[in-house]
């Protein structure tokens, strides 16, 4: 064995136990799959996209966290919902132009993770929404297009009006018009519409300045 | 009037010079506090380097030959590629010497048409319940336990596998494919290794849903005594298997913990001869110091053996002293010196870096002794021979 290889050896199980003694810790995140791809796939006519690495730990702390609970209408809980999650963030740019914003966020379905994804435009409206990950037995249904459409020019004003732990929206409102594909699945179709909301409020917070603040009654 | 014992006279003597008596004593200290200290460390580091490559689990894996053993590889191949081992070679490999423990895996691969746009590879770990987690003991659990049974509908989830299912005890999951719930039971601790997006099931419960009465891999936990090289070799006569081992990893390290070795006991050698030389020095002084008092001594009746075993017992009251205060102050300070030796290494396992014990702490005093005794003869041998007549001579003289 030459000196060399056992530099890389001792190196290599340096690495090995210094990871084994858990060394790098990270919350897991929601990026898109594959960036350049699926920015051009939702914003067409886009140029160029910037990411944002935001979290709540980072920006107010447990305090900005309780603010979020109460708009969300409801804790993060689990283990894996926290406040020191990282939020990747994406601005979409046509030249110079601000067109959009894309944000996906976890979510616990009833059998696996879900990951949101939604595509925004400056002004928050809805102009996307698809799932990038579903563990579901009724994942087909909703994956079909015509589920995601149901978001499209919605606002976090909307789903203000829409109760996230009943499942309730006001007579007119217009997230409680959306339609479960599959009864069966109704957890997952909530957590679907809690990701979406999760998912404004913190489009809202981090890129919008609060642009729908004052839509919230709480 | 009160009669002294010889230990009296040898104390008051070194009383009254005090300070040359002191700085013996410390010199002494100081050497114990090193050989202490170095041995300390030499087992401590050595403990805790074979305790962090213990936790590791197993130090060899056998595998079908060309199967991807592991997940990473497994995915770039598109979970294709997996090959089996019929199970009896887990018993025959169990069966032998050098072996400590073994145990059976099996690896399964399904494509899960909701994970990302296009569909996605899940893979899972079917572990054998008993042996898995007695090989595996050092895994912590954020949550839960192991399997409550051997074929049961229980999965346990590394820490960034639950993150991502956002799963947690209690909570369902859906194998996808087979479209079969099973319940979570344990989230491990983050590990930073690959058991940290591992779904593990009972092996059975793997078998029984892919329908798969054979294995993937055997992971074997080699006995501490063990020759690695050579039970490597034994393995690679087993029929179509390919063996992965962290023999040679583990073999480097061992040979550069003995390398420090010597070197440890080369610095305390150094530490004691200079402890050695200031002792006889410092006795030898005192000796020639004292010519008149041994002359009157001896004049009064003191015989030779008498003043050697004074001389002598200085010498060992004084090594005793210094051996109590160095082995105590390595004791005091081994906290400080496994975090001072901590920023200076580049790696450092966990757990404690110097283990100091009642044995070591014997041994130096022992050793100290022994310098004490090996020390004292020349200086005592010179005063016990010294002429009553000649030694008051040359004080007159003087």
């Amino acid at each position: 064995m030459t000196r060399k290889t056992v530099v890389r050896l001792l190196a290599a199980t340096a690495c090995g136990l210094a990871l084994a003694a858990g060394v790098l810790h990270a919350a897991v995140g929601c990026d898109l799959n594959d960036p350049d791809r699926d920015v051009k796939r939702l914003f067409p006519g886009s140029t160029g996209y910037k990411t944002l690495y935001v979290s709540i730990s980072k920006k107010g702390g447990d305090e900005l966290l309780k603010k979020i609970e109460a708009r969300l209408g409801d804790r993060f809980t689990g283990l894996f919902e926290t406040a020191d999650v990282p939020y990747t963030m994406y601005e979409v740019f046509k030249g110079d132009a601000l067109i959009g914003y894309i944000h996906g966020v976890n979510q616990k379905g009833t059998y696996g993770g879900l990951q949101v994804f939604l595509a925004l435009d400056p002004a928050g409206v809805i102009k996307a929404f698809y799932f990038q990950k579903l563990t579901s037995k009724a994942g087909q249904a909703f994956r079909d297009p015509a589920f995601g459409a149901q978001f499209v020019g919605l606002t976090l004003g909307d789903f203000y009006r829409y109760d996230v732990v009943s499942g309730k929206d006001e007579p007119d409102g217009r997230v409680g018009r959306i339609k479960n594909p599959v009864p069966a699945a109704e957890t997952d179709f909530r957590a679907a519409l809690r990701a979406a909301k999760k998912n404004l409020i913190l489009v809202d917070e981090f890129l919008l300045a609060n642009a729908h603040l004052k839509h919230f009654k709480g | 009037m009160k009669k002294l014992s010889i230990f009296e006279v040898a104390y008051k003597s070194l009383l009254r010079k005090k300070t040359r008596s002191l700085l013996t004593i410390l010199g002494i200290a100081m050497a114990a506090w090193v050989l202490v200290s170095l041995f300390g460390f030499n087992r401590g580091y050595e403990a805790s380097l074979n305790k962090d490559i213990d936790n590791l689990g197993f130090q060899m894996l056998i595998v079908a030959k060309g199967c991807p053993y592991e997940a990473a590889t497994l995915m770039l191949k598109g979970g294709t590629g997996l090959k089996y081992m019929n199970e009896s070679i887990a018993a025959s490999v169990a069966a032998e010497p050098e072996v400590e423990g073994v145990t059976p895996m099996l690896m399964q691969v399904v494509f899960d048409p909701n994970k990302g746009e296009s569909g996605g590879l899940a893979a899972y770990l079917g572990v054998d319940p008993v042996s898995f987690p007695k090989m595996k003991s050092a895994l912590p659990f954020k949550a839960g336990g192991w399997f409550t049974e051997p074929e049961a509908a229980e999965a346990v989830f590394g820490y960034e596998a639950a993150e991502l299912e956002q799963r947690e005890v209690g909570d369902l999951y859906l194998i996808p494919e087979k479209e079969i719930e099973v319940k979570v039971v344990g989230i491990l601790e983050r590990t930073g290794t690959q058991d940290d997006g591992t779904i593990f099931l009972p092996i059975r419960t793997v078998q029984k849903i892919f329908g798969i009465r054979e294995l993937t891999s055997i992971g074997i936990k080699v006995k501490h005594e063990a020759d690695m090289k050579a039970f490597e070799d034994k393995l690679y006569k087993l029929p179509d298997v390919q063996v992965v081992s962290l023999s040679q990893v583990k073999t480097t390290i061992m040979t550069l913990v003995s390398t420090a070795r010597v070197m440890v006991f080369s610095i305390a050698l150094i530490a004691i001869l200079i402890a050695m030389m200031g002792v006889i020095n410092t006795v030898l002084m005192s000796v020639m110091e004292r010519r008149q008092e041994i002359g009157i001594l001896k004049s009064m009746g003191a015989m030779a053996g008498d003043i050697f075993r004074l001389v002598w017992i200085e010498t060992i009251i004084l090594c005793i002293g210094g051996g109590l205060i160095g082995t105590s102050l390595a004791l005091l300070t081994a906290r400080l010196t496994d975090v001072l030796v901590r920023g200076f290494l580049p790696y450092s396992p966990s757990g404690g870096l110097v283990a100091i014990d009642a044995g070591l702490v014997l041994m130096t005093l022992g050793v100290v002794t022994a310098i004490g005794l090996a020390s004292g003869i020349y200086p005592s041998w010179k005063a016990a021979r010294m002429r009553p007549l000649d030694t008051i001579r040359s004080e007159e003289e003087s």
